[in-house]
């Protein structure tokens, strides 16, 4: 009898919490480690998000916005950024933040063992004024500082200090591998690493609650098939990605959902602009044809990119024209317009740059990194075909991919770039300016392009706080690098999540899942 | 019989290494981890810096040397994904993979002997025949179909057993069985069967033709004319006899199953060593993978050192040629 009053108790207690529910989601990679200091990839910053903060954050709509820091201006003419600093604000093991653990933070991610010391490479300095108050000092002008920290976790400098993990350590791991103890809306309660990681809402968070989470439980399934599978069947409640090829299949169940939006990640064809001589096929030795812009144009004349995304991608991406999304900030609206898909006029300007009979060459792609990347590159083969090239494509997995393209082992390939800025600046960066090592500027830049205007623009633009000048001379870059074809950009990449019906949640175009916007009905 | 047991070892070890120094010479072609490694925002020279840390600016020779030197002590080194050390992980994972491969080994055993004799007895019967054709199907179906075929059925169509993972496990000293949860134990069924449904057909097949062939013998045919019951001629005279081939084979099975769990794993997410060398390869994670191919190939030299000391002490022969020579 007792046990009977009980049951209906809890079954009561649990009526009354129905608003209140554990959450369980699959992705395919395990964040390989807790620290948000030693690996700078999307899986763990991602993940982390959850569980540490910065002093700014991303919103709903990636707009930066307060977390740590309340409110932050410009010093003087822009030697730096002010940053005042949220107070009563606690760690998942009840000690306070306060300045101190800002410097401390900078001095352990920007340190020699750190994979994040790229993002303070403009901080000269940081000093704290008083505890809520720190300053960040910039070697120049930086008006975009506030927003290309906001996966700057911060730590608590007794903590690291007492578990000996002052320094991250991801050659042989140390405490911060495996625990975390952040400021953020979720801690870390059990994590096997691999298998399962649990997070459970922190009490004291001073943020408000959106989420009825009571419990969170993340496992990896690398197996596309059995994610889905479990998906269906409810052992978990949200999976990222659902595959290309299901998504029609579970838009048709009724007890899931397709959360489908566009990542930040743009697909494009690259070339070696530097090499004299092709390397691959029967053509190898003769002069390299993609040194002329005529070719290169041809090229992107010759693919038919609606083609790609209405068979291949079935109809889950967007055309892309620039190095970014429409989505970033300073992407060029002067220069929207992609080349048109004409084969006759790809051909006329191959006669012109002397290929009228075409040539072949060697096309490197991953078959594991993007979405269906190995079939965007066979379609790719195919559409160059028509213009009279032949393409001979090699697809490795992304292990052996980025090797063969640091030793230029290639004639042209595929490559993905998602802006960790989320500003237009950032591929210009990586991407278009001339590779020098010690100014760290152009090291994605496998093709060697170089153009002096576009190095001469980049420091201006990253240094300019006027926004329309700045977004002036990021249209000049544009137009160069358009004009110059020194990629073609080809698709953005879709993002598709799959969800229970019962839960509602935000999906940001850096494709970073936050707990703290799902709610379970 | 001594130096027999030392000449067998020495050669084991030999084996040992050269099977190492081959998966070290391979790994490069695996591909490289340092990207995996660091961001999207490293330079030439955090490549290089981290090349050198780990050594992998170094012939495979040397950097296999140098494995070796760990793993003679006991350490297999750190894992490049997880920061961990390689023994730690391996340690952790074991258990899944060997309860799965127990609970497979003996459904495989105890069903395929069933089967086995049954079809063997029954021999024109229809339930026989039938068992006999779907069998094959059992044989011919890749491992991954077969997974995927009982999740759709028994966990996205009717819902009863999970699709992925190990269930609630409990800690016994460093062991996590699943031996002890009901989820635990509803998570091994669809796994256990996925990899013993080839098992059991081969143990089932070679029941039953040893047991036709055992069946045609003299002395079954004078126990039946001595007017035994078909019960005792047929499980105590004639499945005895069938049962030493049975016993080889399925001693040698044991090791594959281990060994090639790795497809299951990965189908159904089983957190054993098999999922954890799939996930070092596609990381390039070179010391798990060394340590993994290293453990297998002690699994397998093992049971091939006892097999053969095995018949050194059944089959006396051995024993006159090794005093001969």
């Amino acid at each position: 009898m007792i046990l009977r009053n009980s049951a209906i108790g809890l079954a009561m207690l649990l009526a009354s919490t129905a608003q209140a529910a554990e959450f369980k989601w699959a992705s395919t990679t395990d964040p390989q480690t807790m620290d948000p200091h030693a690996v700078n990839s999307a899986p763990v910053l991602g993940f982390l998000n959850n569980v540490y903060e910065g002093l700014v954050r991303r919103g709903k709509d990636m707009s930066v916005e307060p977390a740590l820091a309340v409110s932050w201006e410009p010093i003087g003419d822009g030697e730096g950024w002010r940053f005042k600093l949220r107070e009563g604000v606690t760690f998942h093991d009840g000690s306070s933040f306060d300045a101190q653990d800002v410097l401390f933070s900078y001095q352990r991610a920007s340190g020699e063992a750190s994979d994040t010391r790229s993002w303070f490479a403009p901080v000269s300095e940081v000093i704290v004024v008083d505890d809520y108050t720190v300053d960040i000092m910039t070697t120049a002008p930086n008006p975009l500082f506030p927003s290309s920290i906001a996966n700057w976790m911060i730590m608590d400098q007794d903590w690291t200090e007492a578990n000996d993990a002052v320094v991250p350590d991801k050659e042989t791991g140390n405490y911060a591998t495996i625990n975390a103890n952040g400021t953020g809306a979720f801690k870390v309660t059990e994590r096997e690493p691999g298998l399962k990681t649990v997070l459970e809402p922190f009490d004291g968070w001073w943020g408000d609650v959106e989420h009825n989470i009571t419990r969170a439980e993340f496992n990896p399934i690398q197996n596309p098939a059995t994610a889905v599978a479990a998906l269906l069947s409810g052992d978990v409640d949200m999976i990222n990605p659902v595959p290309i090829q299901d998504v029609a299949r579970l838009q048709q169940n009724g007890e899931v959902d397709v959360i489908q939006g566009i990542e930040a990640r743009v697909i494009m064809l690259g070339f070696d602009h530097e090499a004299e001589a092709l390397k691959y096929t029967d053509d190898a030795g003769n002069p390299n044809p993609f040194r002329d812009a005529r070719v290169r144009k041809a090229v992107a004349q010759a693919v038919n990119v609606d083609a790609i995304l209405a068979t291949i991608m079935r109809g889950n991406a967007e055309p892309a024209s620039q190095l970014v999304s429409p989505a970033m900030s300073g992407y060029s609206q002067v220069s929207s317009e992609r080349p048109a898909f004409d084969v006759e006029a790809a051909k006329a300007l191959l006669a012109e740059a002397g290929y009228a009979d075409g040539f072949s060459f060697g096309l490197k792609c991953p078959n594991d990194r993007y979405l269906n990347d190995e079939a965007v590159c066979q379609a790719v083969v195919g559409m160059l075909a028509q213009i009279g090239i032949t393409a001979e494509l090699e697809a490795m997995p992304v292990r052996n991919y980025w090797p063969e393209l640091r030793e230029d082992n290639y004639d042209m390939y595929l490559l993905g770039w998602s802006p960790g800025t989320f500003d237009a600046e950032h591929p210009i960066r990586f991407l278009v300016a001339t590779p020098n090592e010690e100014k760290k500027l152009g090291s994605w830049n496998f093709g060697g392009f170089s153009n002096a205007r576009v190095d001469e623009l980049l420091p201006m633009i990253q240094s300019e706080l006027d926004q329309t000048k700045r977004q002036a001379m990021l249209d000049e870059v544009t137009q160069i690098y358009q004009d110059e074809q020194v990629y073609v950009p080809m698709y953005v990449q879709p993002l598709v999540w799959g969800t229970r019906n019962n839960v509602e949640l935000t999906q940001r175009p850096d494709n970073f899942f936050l707990l703290r916007w799902v709610t379970v009905n | 019989m001594f130096a027999y047991i030392v000449r067998r070892m020495f050669q084991s070890v030999i084996v040992l290494l050269v099977v190492g120094l081959v998966a070290f010479s391979m790994f490069r072609f695996v591909g490289d981890p340092i990207d995996n490694m660091l961001g999207q925002e490293r330079t030439q020279a955090d490549i290089d810096r981290l090349r050198t840390e780990l050594g992998l600016d170094q012939p495979f020779v040397v950097q296999y040397a140098k494995f070796l030197r760990g793993a003679v002590q006991g350490n297999f080194g750190v894992s490049y994904r997880q920061g961990r050390p390689v023994s730690t992980i391996l340690v952790e994972r074991a258990p899944a993979t060997l309860e799965l491969a127990f609970v497979s080994g003996f459904l495989a055993i105890t069903m395929g002997i069933a089967l086995g004799v049954f079809t063997a007895i029954r021999r024109q019967g229809i339930a026989a025949n039938v068992i006999m054709t779907v069998s094959l199907i059992g044989v011919s179906l890749p491992t991954f179909l077969i997974g995927i075929l009982l999740i759709y059925v028994f966990s996205v169509e009717l819902d009863l057993l999970p699709s992925f993972g190990r269930g609630e496990t409990v800690m016994i000293g460093s062991w996590s069985t699943g031996f002890l949860t009901a989820s635990g134990l509803k998570a091994l069924i669809l796994p256990a069967i996925t990899l013993g449904l080839y098992q059991m057909t081969l143990i089932m097949r070679l029941v039953r033709s040893e047991m036709l062939e055992v069946l045609r013998a003299d002395y079954v045919r004078f126990a039946r004319a001595r007017g035994l019951s078909d019960r005792v001629i047929n499980f105590r005279h004639a499945l005895k006899n069938t049962l030493v081939p049975v016993i080889t084979i399925t001693g040698l099975q044991l090791g594959s199953i281990i060994a090639f769990a790795i497809i299951t794993e990965t189908v159904f997410q089983w957190p054993g060593v098999g999922l954890l060398f799939i996930n070092a390869i596609q990381f390039v994670d070179i010391p798990v993978m060394a340590a993994y191919l290293m453990l297998i190939s002690v699994m397998f030299v093992t049971i091939n050192l006892i097999v053969d000391l095995l018949y050194y002490a059944i089959d006396p022969r051995l024993r006159v040629d090794a005093r001969a020579t």
